[in-house]
C-alpha cells in the first residue's frame, strides 16, 4: 500500500528501488479522533524494513499522535495496523512492544529515580526475576538472567558512550543523556521497529549528530526505524522515504530532495 | 508493666506489616491506597468472626455472621486470605482506568463507604458497637492473661512482622520491584517498554492487602475487639505518615516510619499533662500528623532513609599479561 493513499493525493516513492519489499509495518486509513478534534485522518502508510522512514511536518501535524496510534499509546478511533503480518489493531501497548514494536516520547520519559543501568535493565525481557512468583523464589532463582541482561545493557552502554554513567540517577542526566537513554532501553526489548518521536529536540547540537550516527548504525545493522523530528537535515541524511504530515493527514512522501520540489508541501511545511 | 510492654511491641508488630505493606504498594509501586485501612479491617473482622462461637453464645449481645469457632491458626490464614482477596475486585474497580490521583480519591470512597456500610448493619460485624470478645488464639490451651502468653504473643508478632520484611525485601530487590518502581516513575513508558501495568499493580496490591489482612488479625487476636472506630479512614493516613517520614520505598525506611509515627508519636503524646478542653490533645496530634506530612514532603521528601541507589557491581577487569598484579585478587 502506498503512503497515504485516499482521500489524499501522494506522490509515489522518489528515488526508490521498483523491487516489492514486504512492509513490517502497514497503518490502513488509521484516524484518531479527541473529542470531535481530528488529530488523526485517515492516514495510510507503509514502513519497509531496514530503512530509517521520516516523519515530518509542522506542529500539530498529528505526528507524535499517529506514533502512539501505531504503538498502541493510544487506540486508533478508526483504521487497522497491522505489524509483520498480524493486525495488532486491538493489542494494547505492552504487547506490541513484546512484539518489537517499540517508541520512545517526545518529552523525555526517563525512569528519573533509577540509575541509567537500572533503566536499561527494567526494559529487559526474558527475565525470570521479573515476577511476583520469581521475586519470591529469590536471588537465585533469577541471577543467571540478571548477570546475562546486566552484561547485554553494558555493551550498550559502552557502545552509546554512557558507561561512567551506568549508576546514576536517570534524572540526573542532561536533556541529549536521557534521549540516548530512552534509545538505549527500548533496544533492550530487541525491537525490530523502533519510533522515534523526536530524539533530537532539545539536544545540543553534538548529540545530534551522536544520535544520527547511532541510529543509521542501527539502520546498518537490520533495524527499521520510524522517525519524527524537525531536524530537516538530519532527516534528509538518514531518511529515505520522508512522509509529509499536516492537519493529521498525510500531503506527501519521497525523498527530501523531491519533497522540496513540491509547492504543496515546501508551503505546507518546509518554508525556506 | 508487662502488659504496657507487650502492647506497645504488638501495636509496633502491627503497624510495621502494615507499613511495609503500605511502602510496596505506594513507596514502590506509586499505588496511592488510601483504602489500606480496609484490608486490615477485613482482616480483623474475618479473624473475629472465624474465632467467636456463634452469636447466640454469649446470650445474643452481639450479633455477626458466621462464627464458627475455628482454632488457631485458621483464622489468621483466612484474613490473609481475605485481604488479599479483596484486592483483586477493588483494584479491577480503581488501578485498571483511573489515572493515580483519582485512584487516591476512589480509595477515600471505598474506606468511607465501608465504614458506613458496616456501622449501619449489625447484623453483619456487629454495627457500631463492633465485635467483643474475640478468642485469643491457643486461648483454650494457655491462660491468655499469663505474662508468658503475652510475651509468646508478642514474639509470634513480631517474628511475623521479620518475615514479611524479608518478603518485601525479595520484592523490591528483585527486577519484579524494579518493574514496579519504573512503573511508579512513568506508567506509559514502562507500558511502552512491555510491561503489564494493570498486573504488576494488580500483584502489589494483592500481596499488600494480604499483609493488611495478616496484621488486622494479629491485632484483633490481641486486643479482642473490633469496631468501626478503630479503622475510619485518617487511620490510613497516619500510616502513610509514617511512610513517608520513615523513606518510601525503602523497607527500613518503612520500619523506623511505623516506631516512629504510630507508635512512637502516639505513646510519646500520653505522657502529656493534660492541659485545654478535653480533646484539645487529641486533636492537636492529627495538626502533628498533617504537619509531619507537609513538613517531610516540604524538606525531605524522600524521608529519613531514602530509597537506596542500586549499584551494580563492576563487571572483572580484564586481566593483562605481562602486569605485576595480573591474576592477583
Amino acid at each position: 500500500m502506498p503512503v497515504g493513499t485516499d482521500p489524499v493525493a501522494v506522490t509515489p516513492v522518489a528515488g526508490q528501488p521498483a523491487a516489492a519489499e514486504r512492509p513490517l509495518l502497514v497503518a490502513s486509513h488509521v484516524s484518531r479522533h479527541f473529542e470531535g478534534v481530528r488529530a488523526v485522518e485517515d492516514v495510510s502508510m507503509d514502513v519497509l524494513p531496514g530503512r530509517i522512514t521520516g516523519l515530518i511536518g509542522p506542529n500539530g501535524a498529528g505526528k507524535s499522535t499517529f506514533l502512539a496510534v501505531l504503538a498502541g499509546t493510544l487506540p486508533a478511533s478508526s483504521g487497522t495496523i497491522t505489524f509483520d503480518g498480524d493486525d495488532v489493531t486491538a493489542l494494547p501497548a505492552f504487547k506490541r512492544a513484546r512484539r518489537g514494536l517499540v517508541r520512545t516520547f517526545q518529552l523525555p520519559s526517563e525512569f528519573g529515580q533509577l540509575t541509567v543501568l537500572e533503566n536499561l535493565l527494567s526494559a529487559a525481557p526474558n527475565n525470570r526475576g521479573d515476577s511476583l512468583g520469581g521475586a519470591l523464589l529469590g536471588k537465585r532463582y533469577w541471577k543467571a538472567d540478571e548477570d546475562r541482561l546486566v552484561e547485554q545493557a553494558r555493551i550498550l552502554l559502552d557502545r552509546f558512550r554512557m558507561s561512567a554513567k551506568e549508576s546514576d540517577y536517570a534524572s540526573s542526566l542532561s536533556g541529549g543523556q536521557k534521549r540516548l537513554v530512552e534509545i538505549m532501553r527500548a533496544l533492550m526489548l530487541e525491537p525490530r521497529l523502533l519510533l522515534l518521536d523526536e530524539p533530537m529536540s532539545g539536544v545540543h547540537p553534538s548529540i545530534v549528530g551522536e544520535i544520527a550516527d547511532y541510529c543509521e548504525a542501527l539502520r546498518d545493522e537490520g533495524l527499521t526505524i520510524l522517525l519524527v523530528e524537525h531536524e530537516l537535515h538530519m532527516i534528509e541524511r538518514m531518511c529515505n522515504p520522508v512522509v509529509v504530515m499536516a492537519q493529521g493527514s498525510v500531503i506527501g512522501q519521497g525523498t527530501m530532495t523531491a519533497l522540496r520540489q513540491q509547492r504543496e508541501i515546501v508551503d505546507a511545511y518546509l518554508v525556506g | 508493666m508487662t502488659y504496657y510492654l507487650t502492647t506497645v511491641l504488638v501495636y509496633a508488630a502491627v503497624d510495621i506489616l502494615a507499613c511495609l505493606a503500605i511502602s510496596l504498594q505506594f513507596g514502590v509501586s506509586g499505588i496511592v491506597n488510601f483504602s489500606f485501612i480496609i484490608f486490615q479491617a477485613a482482616g480483623a473482622y474475618t479473624a473475629a468472626v472465624l474465632s467467636l462461637p456463634r452469636d447466640t453464645a454469649n446470650g445474643g449481645f452481639q450479633t455477626y455472621i458466621l462464627g464458627l469457632n475455628l482454632s488457631f491458626p485458621l483464622p489468621w490464614i483466612a484474613a490473609t486470605l481475605v485481604g488479599a482477596l479483596l484486592a483483586p475486585p477493588i483494584g479491577l474497580v480503581v488501578l485498571r482506568r483511573l489515572r493515580s490521583d483519582y485512584q487516591a480519591i476512589a480509595m477515600l470512597v471505598l474506606s468511607v463507604i465501608a465504614s458506613l456500610v458496616v456501622t449501619n448493619t449489625p447484623a453483619f460485624l456487629g454495627g457500631a458497637a463492633g465485635l467483643s470478645l474475640v478468642p485469643q488464639p491457643l486461648s483454650d490451651k494457655f491462660n491468655p492473661y499469663s505474662d508468658g502468653y503475652l510475651w509468646a504473643y508478642t514474639a509470634g508478632a513480631l517474628v511475623l512482622a521479620v518475615v514479611v520484611f524479608f518478603i518485601a525485601q525479595r520484592i523490591i530487590n528483585s527486577p519484579y520491584g524494579r518493574s514496579l518502581r519504573a512503573l511508579r516513575e512513568n506508567e506509559v513508558a514502562a507500558k511502552a517498554l512491555g510491561k503489564n501495568a494493570v498486573a504488576l499493580k494488580m500483584t502489589v496490591f494483592v500481596v499488600g492487602g494480604a499483609i493488611a489482612g495478616l496484621s488486622g488479625a494479629i491485632l484483633v487476636g490481641f486486643i479482642t475487639t473490633w469496631a468501626p472506630s478503630t479503622w475510619l479512614y485518617p487511620e490510613t493516613l497516619i500510616l502513610f505518615a509514617a511512610v513517608i517520614v520513615g523513606g518510601r520505598g525503602n523497607n527500613f525506611g518503612a520500619v523506623l516510619g511505623a516506631l516512629l509515627v504510630p507508635v512512637g508519636f502516639e505513646e510519646a503524646t500520653r505522657y502529656l499533662p493534660p492541659f485545654g478542653p478535653p480533646g484539645l490533645i487529641p486533636a492537636l496530634e492529627w495538626v502533628c500528623i498533617g504537619g509531619l506530612i507537609l513538613g517531610f514532603l516540604w524538606f525531605r521528601p524522600r524521608g529519613v532513609l531514602p530509597e537506596r541507589r542500586r549499584v551494580f557491581a563492576a563487571r572483572p577487569q580484564p586481566v593483562v599479561a605481562g602486569e605485576p598484579n595480573a591474576g592477583r585478587d
